[in-house]
């Protein structure tokens, strides 16, 4: 099986003042392609910093992160924006969307920032995307006009578009109702399962766990758990996802 | 897609934008008027002048065309001289006094008969020519700018008038008074300050200019048709001075006010600044959308400041109607093109600043 993701001896070290504070404390993981993943852990477990280093918005202190056999860590401002431009898409608690923006002129953003917003198989994607995500009526309105819910599948959407190599959601159902995160649970299933999108959720969600193909488990900047489960466990999870 | 992202960032912060605009406007207000103002002067007295009607205004050495300025004088005798000269039809002696009381005014002192030689003679509205040392004469702009008829009296140059008659604008000065009691008021009886020379033949002009420089050596014979554009590319040195200080002022007011907008509005917007830079948009992206922003607010800015200006234009004859303010096509684009540009000098630091944002710690701030 091939390598989409491989993270080695990953540190992280933050300055805070003059308190050095080692969120990730030599990180191993390797993640294939199409997989899904979810990062659990308590608070200040390094999880976050993880998907910081992984979506190459920050270079680690030591360790190497590949990814599509680059190694993101040695990179340089302009190299990892450019990574984060092709291959990256995040999905974040707050949703992020920019506020004066329609949903559609959001997602648009994401593609012209890309570069495929001239793409004609890139519109049939967007097509595809705003069908699975339930959200084609939706896109003339701002923000502030959706609820929770549809502004996530927004930013997913926005996320997904681009046809990134990766998927990085972090807490994507921490600001949404049970009826909300269930949702956005199974659009995650959907795109993973539909589109072979490789997806890493960083969450508390425990809901989660039974919905994803590996739970990986982190404390004080470590992964202590890391846990496939069975294909026919992942089956009828999607199944389920599918009703 | 970068348009509809600052016109929606204009439309969320009203009074922001609205701010910046208003100084960029006044920024370009100030500048068109200010030099609209010398402009109109120069030019306005320019045409007045040469609206005397003579061909050649003769100048001793050192005199400038800015008659207010002149200090050089001369003797009358060389108008006999002048008269003597082939092709010279009429010569008018002229005492020009410099006049700061209620106002800045060019006051000739004139030989009613032989500026009338040279002239045509005046148009008078009502009244008649000063018949003695303590009458003036004033032209119709002046008479309503001040609110002046004939009978009324009028301090100048710290002497006091009675007006005598109100003339048609356009003949060189808008006060006019007796030449001998202007040369005694001046402190030069006997000399005069220049002639207007009128020639058999105007178009001859040039050759008698050749002609008179050629014959009283260091003197000056200015062609009177050539009077209008001489004025407006002569260059004064103390009003150039202030005329790039007031254009440095306007332009370090509409840098400061945008830097100053753009900086807030980055650092309201960090945020969002964090949200595009994690989508992979680079510095230059982010740089480029500020200055974007800035330029239309410039613009927005440019289109009012030139609007407000041309509106000033049209109303200063009703409160100032001797003032003239003339705006150029030249300096219409050079304040646009000064305010766009420092809007830009304002707004490149907040656009760095923007663009070298953390992207976590920018996603982070609340």
């Amino acid at each position: 099986m091939s390598v989409l993701l491989e993270v080695v001896d990953v540190v992280k070290t933050y300055t805070v003042g003059t308190v050095a504070v080692e969120a990730l404390r030599g990180v191993n993981l390797s993640v294939e392609p199409g997989e899904m993943v979810a990062v659990m852990g308590p608070s200040g477990c390094g999880k976050s910093s993880l998907m910081h280093v992984l979506g190459a918005m920050t270079r680690p202190t030591s360790g190497r992160v590949l990814i599509d056999g680059v190694n993101v860590a040695e990179m340089g401002d302009g190299a990892r924006t450019a990574f984060r431009r092709d291959k990256v898409g995040f999905v974040f608690q707050k949703f992020n969307l920019l506020p004066t923006l329609t949903a559609r002129a959001n997602v648009e953003l994401a593609r012209r920032i890309h570069g495929s917003h001239r793409d004609p198989e890139a519109d049939e994607r967007v097509e595809q995307v705003l069908d699975l995500l339930r959200i084609r009526d939706l896109m003339d309105r701002r923000p502030v006009e959706l609820s929770g819910g549809e502004q996530q599948r927004v930013a997913i959407a926005r996320a997904v578009v681009k046809h990134p190599s990766l998927i990085l959601a972090d807490e994507p159902t921490g600001n949404l109702d049970s009826k909300n995160s269930e949702i956005v649970l199974n659009m995650f299933r959907e795109l993973n399962r539909r589109m072979a999108q490789t997806i890493i959720i960083v969450t508390h969600n425990p809901d989660l766990a039974s919905r994803v193909d590996r739970v990986i488990e982190m404390m004080d900047g470590r992964i202590v758990r890391d846990g496939r489960r069975a294909p026919a466990e992942i089956a009828e999870s999607a199944r389920r996802a599918g009703q | 897609m970068n348009r509809e992202i600052i016109v929606s960032n204009f439309a969320r912060r009203p009074v922001r934008t609205g701010v910046s605009i208003v100084a960029v406007a006044t920024e370009v207000a100030l500048i068109l008027l200010i030099v609209g103002l010398v402009v109109g002067i120069n030019t306005e007295t320019g045409e007045r002048t040469a609206g005397v009607g003579a061909d050649i205004m003769f100048q001793p050495p050192g005199a400038s065309v800015f008659l207010g300025l002149n200090s050089a004088v001369m003797p009358v005798e060389v108008g006999d001289l002048l008269a003597g000269v082939d092709g010279v039809e009429a010569v008018a002696p002229i005492v020009t006094q410099f006049n700061t009381q209620g106002g800045f005014d060019v006051v000739y002192g004139i030989e009613p008969q032989s500026f009338d030689a040279v002239s045509g003679g005046f148009r008078f509205i009502e009244g008649r020519m000063f018949q003695s040392p303590e009458e003036i004469v004033i032209d119709d702009l002046y008479a309503e700018a001040k609110g002046l008829g004939v009978g009324d009296g009028l301090v100048l140059l710290n002497h006091s008038f009675t007006v005598a008659g109100v003339v048609d604008n356009g003949k060189g000065a808008r006060l006019y008074l007796d030449l001998a009691a202007a040369q005694e008021m001046s402190g030069n009886p006997g000399n005069v300050s220049l002639f207007f020379v009128r020639l058999d033949d105007a178009d001859a002009v040039y050759a008698m200019q050749e002609t008179l420089e050629e014959r009283f050596l260091t003197y000056h014979a200015v062609p009177m048709r050539d009077l209008v554009s001489i004025m407006a590319n002569t260059s004064l040195p103390a009003l150039d001075a202030f005329l790039t200080l007031v254009v440095a002022v306007a332009v370090t007011i509409g840098a400061l006010v945008i830097f100053l907008s753009m900086y807030t509005t980055i650092s309201e917007r960090t945020r969002e600044i964090g949200i595009l830079r994690s989508m992979g948009a680079s510095k230059g992206f982010v740089v480029a959308l500020v200055l974007q922003e800035t330029v239309w607010l410039c613009l927005a800015g440019v289109v009012l400041g030139l609007a407000a200006s041309f509106a000033i234009v049209a109303a200063v004859p009703s409160f100032f109607p001797t003032l003239q303010l003339m705006i150029t096509g030249e300096w219409i684009v050079r304040a646009g093109l000064l305010a766009v540009a420092s809007g830009l000098v304002g707004a490149v630091y907040p656009s760095i600043r923007a663009a070298g944002q953390d992207p976590v710690e920018a996603l982070a701030y609340e």
